[in-house]
């Protein structure tokens, strides 16, 4: 998930810290200092994360739009001049805006604040957005919660004390909550040194950069991968406990399935799983990509020429077009396939279903899958020319039968027009003429509609009278027939009446009197 | 939406009073003329649905479109007031369709306009479901039986739409006290009981419905608070059109759905592609799909709104698939004012159900991502790609809806039985062609096709038990061996050491299931008793004491699969051990593995520009690499090996010289082929 970086360049940034001895310092440093440490901990280990670097005093200025590219992340770092005075609700407007117009409302975004804990005066200041929170329309509407799916990171140049002597802390606790919760206040511990800075830091990137290793496993066969980006926990929309969910670190293949047969389902997120080489540790030695340096190329080299599981398993899902299967959790599964990206280059990806028993109503639910040498005969058919897929639901949507509505009252009039078409080409639509009487008695019935089975008895027996002399004597039989049918259902005592009961055409006989036959 | 939230329980209570079979005045013309008649027919008057039609007919609709969304878990219960309630189905998963409940609605027929109606009450139907919201439903029974002594934590709250014909607002206020005076009562009685359930919420909507042009007598009024367990409120609605519209409104509101429109749908796809007849039509769906729009604000409201000023609905654009790869999926396109197009949707079908997907048309995160040739095992060239396509064929999943039993009576699961599956097909199943010799042999298919399996016939037995006779017989015929000639020009080793290759990795194989079944056991003893091995003394005079070493541990290895690590495992060890080596290590680490048979005679990699082969394994086989890897195999079986590099086998020294020499030239070259 991408990173904005929002860094304070208000003149209160420049304040100076004493630092014994040394050169001078100021927190804006600290700050420099701190975010170059999370950008090179991101150029080696999260390489492929997008992050953008926003400035702002009363006014905001993207620094640098998202890239992966750190070394011009870093370069602005150095760049970045000293402004007035802090606005915090303006930038997080601009932070709404340059999300959502790279990534759309769905992608979860990460947003790192970097302030010092002052935050502003007078109008603008984080004190007076808040104090008009409750006065907002929904043109002026605060920008929080991001319209995103986000994390609020909160690093603030100033220990705990510092913030507690003012109501800063308050307030940017209040900005927490306000994205529901999701986020979190970085302090300084102890005394503002570049130390302390590297340490809270570190606890940052430990809480929200670190990568997602975990094994993929076929049977016997198995690969350390890293998925990117690091799947987060899922929150269950569960009547008890909700208590998010946690993907395993041991990525277990259950079995395969044909593209066409998976269709496109509905996935929570799309990950990339890239095969990497840990050493005894644990840690990872390189993930193969070719790099500048030359220590990891050479490990990288190595690693290149060793088979692995991944590059096989993508290999043959691409050749076969299928998909594998994988169990991510109690009731939790994904789906692992070969994704292009050009014609050179394809990846092996990973993506989520909703958590649950039966994620994709098409396949049933999962634990049912089983291997299809326990059927009786192959599912898929000698020649691979047959499915068990999709599942038919149980029961059919409405949409899938002929379900009568009449709330518009064209439906009536469509459903009415029907049998009277068919009444006119009596008695070839004899079948198609009863079909249709039979759904409109039955609809008629259930809604105790009872007029409009004597209407249209009514009108059959118009019909009858119009017939054409060239009229087949078949169908002024089965018109009266009708009528007289309808008529019974809408008295509503008779046998004829019951719902289930159903108006047979009237058996005649018309092969003595052929001559009548046009 | 939780699933024991007040959506989770809806009863409908509708009056069937006389008075409910009044006119709802609102006519519908049944008999449109049609063109092309006799003139001077008069048509018939229209007729008028009833107060009862129009609510029957309105919550049925609220009803499909509960179901069509939420086939489960999301429940009815019908009943009807008169003189008394009828409980028109139950809460079981079974009675939520709307056949039964239409074929019920039938069997009540219409309100008797004669009845006396001091004796009927919309009260009967109010006390009758409060009493079914106290019933457990399934699920309920389900979740509670699952959290045994927290049992009491699985909520039961429901939903009251109550359709009647009120008299003023004091006759809805009694109504709502009687409601709330039986929630307490029969709280009270489910508190001592096992098979009954407390209300803990109670959403009662009461709907006053009174026939179009006569004055309402009774007030709207939202959402209120009367307990802690009951809210109320009080929607008074004229019937015919409105009661409809009304009701699709509240299941909209009930069960977080939005409504979207799609324009532009041609008539019959194909047929009349050219013609310019299209239609729309109106869907409802989780309102999830509209979160792009709704965050954005970016909302382009349906054009006309036709239904009424309270409908919204959002406008989507049907793009016509121009090929039919795609299969049962339509995309959908925004509309967007500056007149840019934006595919935001799609409408798929799978086994008749309907889904709207919502696609992303923002930039992706996982763009420009390194391509898998690029990562770790991206630069071995020779993986068994068909070999495993085969394996993941013979590993498809297919549903197994009735319940089976394993012997001990117990459940089983047949996703548990597709992973113990992988796990036999994958006991010995060597990644790459020049590790393996019998994967690359037709002759020994029949017996590695199913020695994989749980358990083995006689007439499997008698086939693994044929093929091993046939490899001897091969053996006695000093018949070639696919032994991997991947990279290589000359044959490698000796025929009798190809051979001693050769029966150690199937002896591998068959060990790694003996434990399945005796008859996998037998299957073993006929390959050791029919297995050549040169008396050990001969074999040790032939070899050098480097080699030695190793064929020991290769032997002990094959012994038993379990504790032999996983050859991946011990390469990528070896691949860390020998980082710092020089770049000729690289050759050797293919070589060590344990288990795998000698690549004898490897080749430096450079020779393979040399060779077609090195087309073999870049991700998909291509019909003329496969062609080239047949032709390959053959032609490497027929010509003569030169003498010199027959006898290198245990020539190290010499060996290593050549690596060397030609190392530097090897990366380039090869780093080149594979980026091709």
């Amino acid at each position: 998930m991408p990173t904005v970086v929002v860094m304070d360049v208000s003149l209160s940034m420049t304040r100076p810290v004493s630092i014994e001895g040394s050169e001078e310092y100021q927190r804006k440093h600290l700050a420099a200092h701190g975010l170059t440490m999370l950008f090179e901990h991101m150029a080696t280990n999260y390489k492929l994360e997008f992050t953008a670097l926003v400035v702002f005093s009363s006014l905001w200025e993207l620094m640098v739009p998202f890239t992966r590219d750190y070394n011009t992340l870093q370069e602005a770092l150095s760049n970045m001049d000293d402004y007035d005075k802090t606005c915090l609700e303006s930038a997080l407007v601009g932070v709404c805006n340059i999300v959502q117009q790279e990534w759309g409302g769905a992608i979860p975004c990460q947003v790192v604040l970097v302030t010092d804990g002052c935050l502003g005066i007078g109008r603008g200041s984080l004190r007076h957005s808040l104090a008009t929170h409750n006065q907002r329309s929904e043109s002026n509407r605060f920008p929080l919660p991001f319209p995103f799916p986000s994390k609020l990171y909160i690093m603030c140049m100033a220990n705990l004390e510092e913030l507690q002597s003012t109501d800063s802390l308050e307030c940017l606790e209040r900005l927490i909550d306000l994205n529901n919760g999701e986020g979190q206040i970085f302090t300084i511990d102890g005394p503002l040194c570049l130390k302390n800075v590297q340490s809270m830091f570190g606890k940052l990137i430990d809480l929200a950069y670190t990568p997602f290793h975990a094994v993929l496993k076929c049977g016997h066969l198995t690969a350390d991968v890293q998925v990117f980006p690091r799947p987060e926990p899922f929150v269950v929309d569960e009547e008890i406990d909700p208590i998010p969910k946690v993907i395993n670190t041991d990525l277990e293949i259950v079995g395969f399935i044909d593209i066409a047969d998976i269709s496109s389902p509905p996935v929570l997120s799309r990950h990339l799983v890239l095969p990497i080489a840990l050493n005894k540790e644990g840690d990872e030695v390189g993930t193969g990509i070719t790099d500048d340096n030359e220590d990891e190329n050479s490990a990288n080299q190595i690693a290149g020429k060793i088979p692995n599981f991944c590059v096989l398993l993508h290999g043959s899902l691409k050749v076969e077009g299928m998909v594998a299967i994988v169990q991510l959790g109690l009731e939790w599964h994904g789906m692992l396939y070969s994704q292009a990206d050009s014609k050179k280059k394809s990846n092996l990806m990973m993506s989520l279903f909703e958590p649950g028993p039966e994620p994709l109503p098409w396949l049933g639910k999962m634990a049912q899958l089983g291997p299809i040498s326990d059927a009786k005969e192959n599912p898929y058919g000698e020649d691979d020319n047959k499915s068990p897929f999709p599942l038919q639901p149980k029961n059919k949507r409405s949409y899938a039968q002929n379900v009568t509505v009449w709330i518009k009252p064209s439906g009536l009039q469509t459903d009415v027009q029907k049998i009277l078409r068919n009444a006119r080409k009596l008695p070839e639509k004899t079948q198609t003429f009863y079909k249709e009487l039979n759904r409109l008695r039955k609809a008629a019935l259930a809604f105790g509609f009872l007029d409009l089975l004597k209407g249209v008895a009514d009108m059959l027996e118009r019909e009858c009278t119009l017939l054409p002399d060239t009229a087949h004597p078949d169908a002024a039989f089965q018109l009266t027939h009708a009528a007289q049918q309808l008529k019974l259902a809408s008295t509503s005592t008779s046998e004829y009446a019951a719902y289930d009961h159903n108006i047979t055409p009237l058996h005649t006989d018309f092969s003595g009197s052929s001559t009548e036959r046009m | 939406m939780k699933i024991f939230s007040e959506s989770h329980k809806t009863v409908f209570v509708v009056d069937h009073c006389p008075y409910m079979a009044e006119s709802c005045r609102q006519h519908v013309e049944f008999d449109m003329l049609v063109k092309n008649r006799t003139q001077g027919i008069i048509p018939l008057a229209p007729i008028s649905k009833s107060l009862w039609t129009c609510s029957v007919e309105s919550s049925m609709e609220y009803c499909r479109i509960m179901y069509d969304i939420f086939p489960f878990k999301k429940l009815v219960n019908f009943i009807v007031s008169d003189s008394g309630a009828h409980v028109l189905n139950s809460w079981t998963q079974e009675d939520q369709n709307l056949q039964e409940l239409m074929a019920a609605l039938a069997a009540v027929g219409p309100p008797n306009p004669r009845a006396d109606p001091e004796c009927c009450s919309i009260l009967h139907g109010l006390v009758a479901a409060v009493e079914t919201l106290c019933k457990i439903t399934e699920y309920q029974h389900e979740a509670r039986t699952l959290l045994m002594e927290n049992a009491e934590r699985v909520g039961n709250r429901g939903r009251i739409i109550c359709i009647t014909n009120a008299k003023s607002d004091s006759h809805v206020r009694m109504l709502e006290d009687c409601v709330q005076e039986t929630i307490h009562e029969h709280n009270k009685l489910a508190a001592n009981s096992d098979h009954l359930m407390q209300i803990q919420k109670c959403e009662l909507v009461l709907i006053h419905t009174y026939p179009v042009g006569e004055d309402s007598l009774v007030s709207d009024r939202p959402k209120k608070e009367l307990s802690p367990v009951l809210t109320s409120e009080v929607h008074s609605v004229r019937a015919g059109r409105h009661l409809a519209t009304k009701l699709n409104i509240l299941v909209q509101q009930h069960f977080d759905l939005a409504s979207t429109t799609i324009t532009n749908i041609p008539m019959k796809e194909e047929q009349h592609a050219n013609t310019s007849a299209n239609y729309d039509v109106e869907l409802l769906h989780h309102k999830d799909a509209h979160v792009d729009f709704l965050k954005s604000g970016d909302t382009h409201l349906g054009g006309s709104n036709r239904e009424g000023p309270f409908k919204e609905t959002i406008t989507l654009k049907w793009c016509t698939p121009r090929t039919n790869n795609i299969g049962r999926s339509v995309l959908l396109e925004q509309p967007r004012k500056s007149g840019s197009k934006v595919i935001s949707h799609m409408l798929s079908s799978h086994g008749g159900e309907i889904f709207l997907h919502v696609l992303s048309s923002s930039r992706s995160i996982l763009e420009d991502p390194p391509s898998i040739s690029e990562g770790c095992g991206g630069r071995v060239t020779d993986y068994r790609i068909t070999d495993f396509g085969e394996f993941m064929r013979e590993n498809r999943l297919t549903p197994f809806l009735d319940p089976r039993y394993k012997i001990d009576g117990s459940l089983e699961i047949p996703l548990e039985r597709a992973k113990d599956q992988l796990e036999k097909h994958t006991r010995y199943w060597p990644m790459i062609i020049s590790q393996t010799t019998i994967f690359n042999m037709q002759a020994v298919v029949p017996l590695a096709s199913v020695i994989v399996k749980e358990s083995l016939t006689e007439e499997d037995v008698l086939n693994c038990q044929k093929t091993i006779y046939n490899l001897v017989d091969m053996e006695r015929k000093n018949d070639p061996l696919p032994i991997s000639t991947v990279g290589t020009r000359g044959k490698g080793p000796k025929r009798d050491e190809q051979y001693r290759i050769m029966w150690n990795e199937l002896e591998t194989l068959v060990r790694a299931h003996i434990n399945n079944s005796e008859k996998h056991q037998r299957v073993l003893e006929c390959l050791m008793a029919c297995r050549s091995k040169p008396p050990e003394e001969e074999e040790r005079k032939k070899r050098g004491r480097k080699r030695e070493d190793k064929e020991d541990k290769s032997e002990k290895a094959m012994k038993d699969y379990e504790q032999e690590k996983s050859w991946q495992d011990s390469e990528r060890l070896k691949g860390i051990l020998e980082h710092g080596k020089e770049e000729l290590a690289e050759a050797e680490i293919i070589k060590d593995s344990p288990d795998s048979p000698e690549p004898p005679n490897k080749k430096p990699l450079v020779e393979m520009d040399e060779t077609p082969q090195v087309e073999k394994s870049k991700g998909p086989v291509s019909l003329l690499s496969l062609w080239c890897n047949r032709i390959n195999t053959a032609n490497s079986r027929k010509h003569q090996e030169f003498a010199g590099r027959l006898n290198s086998v245990n020539n190290r020294a010499e060996l290593y010289q050549h690596l060397k020499e030609e190392n530097g030239m090897e990366t380039t070259e090869n780093g080149k082929a594979s980026r091709q």
